[in-house]
């Protein structure tokens, strides 16, 4: 037994262990040179019979070369698990392209989209929202609003009656009524989303039933100036900060003075162009002050309570943002034009 | 109402305005313009003479003509194909490069000859062919004789170069029915002068017509009557005049009708005097007959209509239309011209029943002046003395049951200011109501009465002048300011916020939100009314059976609407709607789902029939968002609308007591009847209001266990019949506190099983609170379970 024999089995050793290929191998190799009747373990047993001296020299000796062996197996084992496991993972690609597994949100109908919208503008300035029938009294939907039995503005809503008393109703104004009865004689601030009907036959931009958004704000010393101030600040949060809005001067029984109000044009800036009709502006809601009668009639005193009261059409502010160009489509439902609703931001 | 700017510019001085700048102003002063447009147009347009009209070689209807264009543009040939082109006619020539509303003309060749412009009809220059005689139709426009040759302002010699404007007359403003005053306003809004009309009386004879009113309806009755009339035809100005406002020349009497009522607002009725059975006319509204109108048909009259009569017989439906028996003819020599006021809601109702809707009618439904007629019968008789020769004019007959009141409406400065938001001066204010005629009384301290002018009867409270300032001095000078309220909590209520949960969690989970029509036919409302059968609201005026009755469910919209989708090749839907339901006794907030075909788990790579588990999944999760645990509600097999719904496979939704939703599978021959294909669908129905209405407590959290739980699984054989909720609350109920859950993990039916036999799966949780449970503890429990379970549902274990 010589120094020599020790070098030749570390050496025989190492050179396998660099040769080995996979796991099997290294386990066998392991075999060979570290288990109990591996050449080195035998060496170890003949220690023994040695003179302490080069018992302890050889002793060394074989422990440094059993752990020189034993370490390159380690080593090289990691290796191979390593490059196993390489490998495995390139088995594993998968392709990235193939259809998710179903977490998608549905469609929100745009309706519901600005409607959610205009509600949540509104909330924000400290309103109330309130809702009230649709199938309405004539005394909400007409008398209380400033509009007797046969004044001419019936003629501009030809309205769908359940009998002489009862129709649909057909603006969102009835709940200004019911609110103020409500409240009686305390300040109001409410929008009030909800259906309308009227005696309109279907087209692109005709439907017989619609959705406004009542607003009404009863205080003491309010003026068109708070209307405008409010409106432009629901304009800009619905159609962008550069939008302007102006004010005309129209007709409802239950305000007065009445206005129709615009917004700059939003396809063209203000400058003109086919979807304003050339004008720079768009017609987007109508309002005005609450009519002294209306206050009166309801049990506000005009002398001490003014208000602004304005309406906006959903479906019309809906087709404006979006470019939607029949109003059909909010009630037909096609999935292909709900899924295009799908972002909530 | 169609406004002529030539008309107009008549009455008031338009200086340096034109059609767009009226418009505009007009439209900012709260009376829309829609449009503004050309009466007719042309450029390069010339009055020739036709000087040599030969026949086109190459044609059987075409002329070669060489006409005659004045110095400045000599003599050209064009080939024309108008029948009436002949040597000597004075013609309209648009010369090469002329732009027509239709067309541009270009030198050309027409089979073979040269052609050096058009020669014009007036239907080519634009006009409508309603105001044109059939042979002005047919050919290229005759010009008189006399008309110069080289003319090259073609359009100011025809007298059409007009604009006339479109307004939109809002209900408050019926006095804008009327030229003149359209004139006053456009001469406020531009504060320019406008001319008085003028009327002197014209009276040369007696008149021995009795007038009268026998109802409120007719409040005041005018005749003058005028004889020894010529009707012919209208001079041509006239039937410019009329052209422009968009009406069409009859004969001079007429014409001079339609003339007043546009100029001044008052309609007229004129009768042929000769032809009245006794010489009186007296408003009624007390008769029952049948009427011959001028139309020639024959209408129904009843008690409320104002009738105008003759010794007890109708001669006129007062506003609406008058009878043949009287009316004015080409023969007629004398007439009564009445000019009356009657009530709008009497015409309106008259016109609306009878379908007979006029001019007339519409600006009586609409307001007249009821203390106008004496100068509108006068202002008429001078223009039937210039164009219809009448000579004998008696003075005007009136019944008057009013008494004209003078309306002021006390105002001041600051009221005006404080509603507007502005700070216009008093001499600004005071100002703009004078320009609208207004009188206004300074009473000092910017106090001041306004005297309201007689045609404006929307004016009755000082809002009203507030509006009258603004709109003329513009809202540009309103100050915009947010209202300077008390904070308040702006919020949505409890039942808001939970519907918008509801509608959230639905989206989140990929169902579409849908919004489907109120009104539904008969038919429609009885299809799957799931939830409320309640009488429905029946609309009496419906536009179309499709839209006629208020809904009480939303399923068979929604499931209407997956038909049309499925239709159009969108096969797997998730929907839902939200919707108020109001029938006669109920007032509800329906949610209805509707499930169809495949719901895709992975696009279309792994895809499932959508059945009842995924329905009533839905219905969980939102029990769950809302906090409704699910010891509060519970399913009981459904026992209505079973030819709906398939039998077994579908379940009422009960809480506290009452049935508060269904869901289900649809009856396989609905799926047909909906063509909805060989697929499944599902539908949910249930009132939202009596879920949100179901008291909610606050989350207490409560410990859980340290210690492990033990799970074991069991494979029950038992009867189908048997329902997995029995057995889970069987395990749980002898379990006690030791049983922690048990969850149904499999359902086997068929193969060695047996028939009517089915194998459920269970896995059972076991746990405690103070220990951790030893194998003996548990298998006991265990034993004890299968043991009930046997006894109570002859279940076995499953080898």
């Amino acid at each position: 037994m010589d120094i020599s024999k020790l070098n030749e089995i570390k050496e025989k050793a190492i050179e396998r262990i660099k040769d080995a290929k996979n796991s099997d191998e290294l386990v066998e190799i392991r075999n060979v040179f570290l288990s109990k009747k591996s050449e080195l373990m035998s060496m170890m047993s003949t220690l023994g019979q040695m003179e302490a001296e080069l018992r302890k020299e050889m002793g060394q000796k074989i422990n440094e070369v059993k752990m020189n062996i034993s370490n390159a197996l380690d080593k090289k084992v990691q290796e191979i698990k390593e490059l196993e496991l390489q490998k495995t993972l390139e088995k594993e690609v998968i392709d990235i392209s193939l259809p998710a597994k179903g977490k998608e949100s549905g469609g929100k109908n745009p309706f519901f989209v600005v409607r959610d919208e205009i509600i949540d503008i509104f909330l924000g300035m400290g309103y109330e929202v309130m809702d009230g029938p649709e199938v309405e009294l004539d005394h909400y939907n007409f008398e209380l609003l400033n509009i007797p039995q046969d004044h001419p503005a019936r003629d501009m809503q030809d309205s769908f009656y359940i009998n002489e008393n009862v129709l649909l109703r057909t603006h969102t104004s009835p709940v200004q009524a019911r609110t103020m009865e409500k409240k009686a004689g305390k300040p109001i601030r409410i929008i009030c989303p909800g259906k309308t009907y009227r005696r309109d036959d279907d087209d692109a931009t005709h439907s017989h039933q619609f959705a406004q958004i009542e607003g009404l704000v009863v205080d003491k010393d309010i003026n068109i100036g708070h209307l405008k101030a409010t409106l432009e600040l629901f304009a800009k949060k619905m159609f962008g900060e550069k939008r302007e809005i102006r004010l005309r001067p129209s007709y409802f029984p239950f305000t007065e003075p009445s206005v129709e109000v615009d917004i700059t044009c939003a396809n063209c800036g203000g400058k003109g162009c086919n979807i304003c009709k050339g004008t720079g502006y768009i017609e987007i809601l109508g309002g005005g002050m609450v009519h002294p009668n209306v206050l009166k009639m309801n049990g506000y005193d005009p002398e001490v309570y003014s208000g602004f009261a304005f309406g906006i059409g959903i479906e019309r502010v809906a087709m404006l943002r979006y470019g939607i160009d029949d109003i059909r489509k909010f009630y037909t439902d096609d999935v292909r034009f709900l899924h295009q609703f799908k972002k909530k931001i | 109402m169609l406004v002529s700017v030539k008309a107009l510019s008549k009455l008031v001085d338009l200086n340096g305005l034109d059609g767009e700048k009226i418009a505009n102003g007009l439209t900012f002063a709260g009376i829309e313009v829609e449009e503004v447009k050309r009466i007719a147009s042309g450029t390069n347009l010339i009055i020739g003479e036709v000087l040599e009209c030969e026949n086109h070689p190459d044609s059987d209807h075409l002329h070669v003509l060489k006409v005659n264009l004045g110095d400045k543009y000599g003599v050209e040939q064009i080939v024309c194909g108008a029948p009436n082109a002949r040597k000597g006619l004075k013609v309209i020539v648009a010369r090469v490069g002329a732009k027509l509303p239709e067309v541009e003309i270009k030198k050309g060749v027409i089979r073979g000859v040269e052609s050096n412009g058009m020669c014009c009809s007036l239907l080519e220059l634009g006009v409508e062919s309603k105001y044109l005689r059939e042979e002005q139709t047919k050919g290229i426009e005759e010009l008189p004789k006399d008309a110069p040759v080289g003319e090259e302002n073609v359009l100011g010699y025809l007298g059409l170069d007009d604009e006339i404007l479109n307004l939109k007359v809002l209900a408050n403003r019926s006095d804008l029915l009327s030229l003149y005053n359209v004139a006053l306003e456009v001469g406020a809004i531009f504060n320019r002068e406008v001319k008085e009309l003028e009327a002197p009386a014209i009276i040369n004879g007696e008149s021995d017509i009795k007038v009268g009113s026998n109802t409120y309806r007719c409040s005041q009755f005018s005749i003058k009557e005028i004889r020894d009339i010529k009707v012919k035809e209208s001079p041509e100005w006239m039937k410019q005049f009329l052209m422009s406002m968009g009406v069409r020349s009859i004969n001079n009497i007429v014409d001079i009708g339609n003339y007043v009522m546009l100029m001044t607002g008052q309609p007229l009725h004129m009768y042929d005097a000769d032809l009245l059975p006794k010489k009186e006319l007296i408003a009624r509204d007390d008769l029952t007959l049948d009427f011959v109108a001028l139309d020639e048909k024959t209408y129904k009259v009843i008690p409320g209509d104002i009738v105008i009569s003759s010794d007890a017989k109708a001669m006129c439906l007062g506003g609406v239309m008058g009878s043949l028996e009287c009316a004015v003819t080409e023969k007629t020599k004398n007439i009564y011209i009445e000019a009356a006021s009657f009530d709008a809601k009497s015409v309106r109702h008259t016109s609306q029943r009878l379908g007979l809707a006029s001019e007339s009618s519409m600006r009586f439904v609409k307001g007249t002046n009821h203390f106008r007629s004496k100068f509108v019968l006068e202002y008429t008789a001078n223009l039937i003395k210039d164009l219809c020769e009448g000579k004998v004019f008696g003075d005007v007959k009136e019944y008057q049951s009013e008494e004209e009141r003078d309306l002021i409406v006390e105002s001041s400065t600051e009221r005006i200011n404080k509603r507007l938001g502005t700070s216009f001066s008093e001499k600004e204010i005071i100002d703009v109501l004078e320009r609208l005629h207004f009188k206004v009384e300074d009473k000092g301290n910017g106090k001041f009465i306004a005297h309201v002018p007689s045609f404006r009867l929307d004016v009755t409270c000082d809002a009203d002048l507030s509006e009258e300032v603004i709109r003329v001095l513009g809202f540009e000078h309103v100050k915009s300011i947010l209202p300077n309220l008390d904070l308040t909590v702006g919020a949505l209520s409890e039942e808001q916020k939970k519907e918008r949960l509801v509608r959230e969690q639905l989206l989140s989970l990929g169902l579409d939100e849908c919004l489907t029509y109120s009104l539904v036919s008969d038919k429609e409302n009885e299809c799957y009314s799931l939830v409320n059968k309640d009488e429905p609201y029946v609309i009496l005026n419906p536009l179309t059976d499709d839209h006629k009755v208020f809904r009480r469910n939303i399923a068979n919209s929604l499931l209407s609407v997956a038909s049309y989708n499925v239709s159009r090749q969108n096969k797997n839907l998730g929907l839902f709607e939200i919707s108020n339901i109001m029938t006669k006794n109920k007032q509800e907030k329906h949610l209805c789902i509707v499930l169809v075909g495949n719901r895709l788990d992975q696009g279309l790579m792994k895809q499932e029939r959508y059945d009842f588990y995924d329905m009533k999944g839905y219905l969980e999760s939102v029990m769950t968002i809302l906090g409704i645990e699910n010891s509060r509600y519970k399913l009981e097999r459904a026992k209505e609308n079973l030819d709906e719904l398939h039998p077994g496979r579908s379940a009422d939704i009960i809480a506290q007591g009452q049935k508060i939703g269904v869901f289900g599978e649809l009856h396989p021959n609905k799926l047909k009847e909906y063509d909805l294909g060989k697929t499944s669908a599902l539908v949910l129905e249930m009132d939202l209001n009596a879920l949100f209405n179901l008291k909610v407590g606050l989350i207490k959290a409560k410990p859980y266990s340290r210690f492990p739980n033990v799970t074991r699984d069991l494979a029950l054989v038992l009867d189908k019949s048997v329902e997995a909720r029995d057995v889970i609350k069987t395990i749980k109920t002898i379990g006690k506190g030791l049983v922690r859950d048990a969850e149904i993990f499999d359902l086997y039916e068929g193969g060695n099983i047996g028939d009517n036999m089915k194998s459920l799966a269970v896995t059972i949780t076991f746990g405690s609170d103070e220990r951790t449970l030893s194998d003996k503890e548990v298998n006991d429990l265990e034993e004890k379970i299968k043991f009930e379970l046997n006894k109570a549902y002859r279940a076995f274990l499953r080898m």
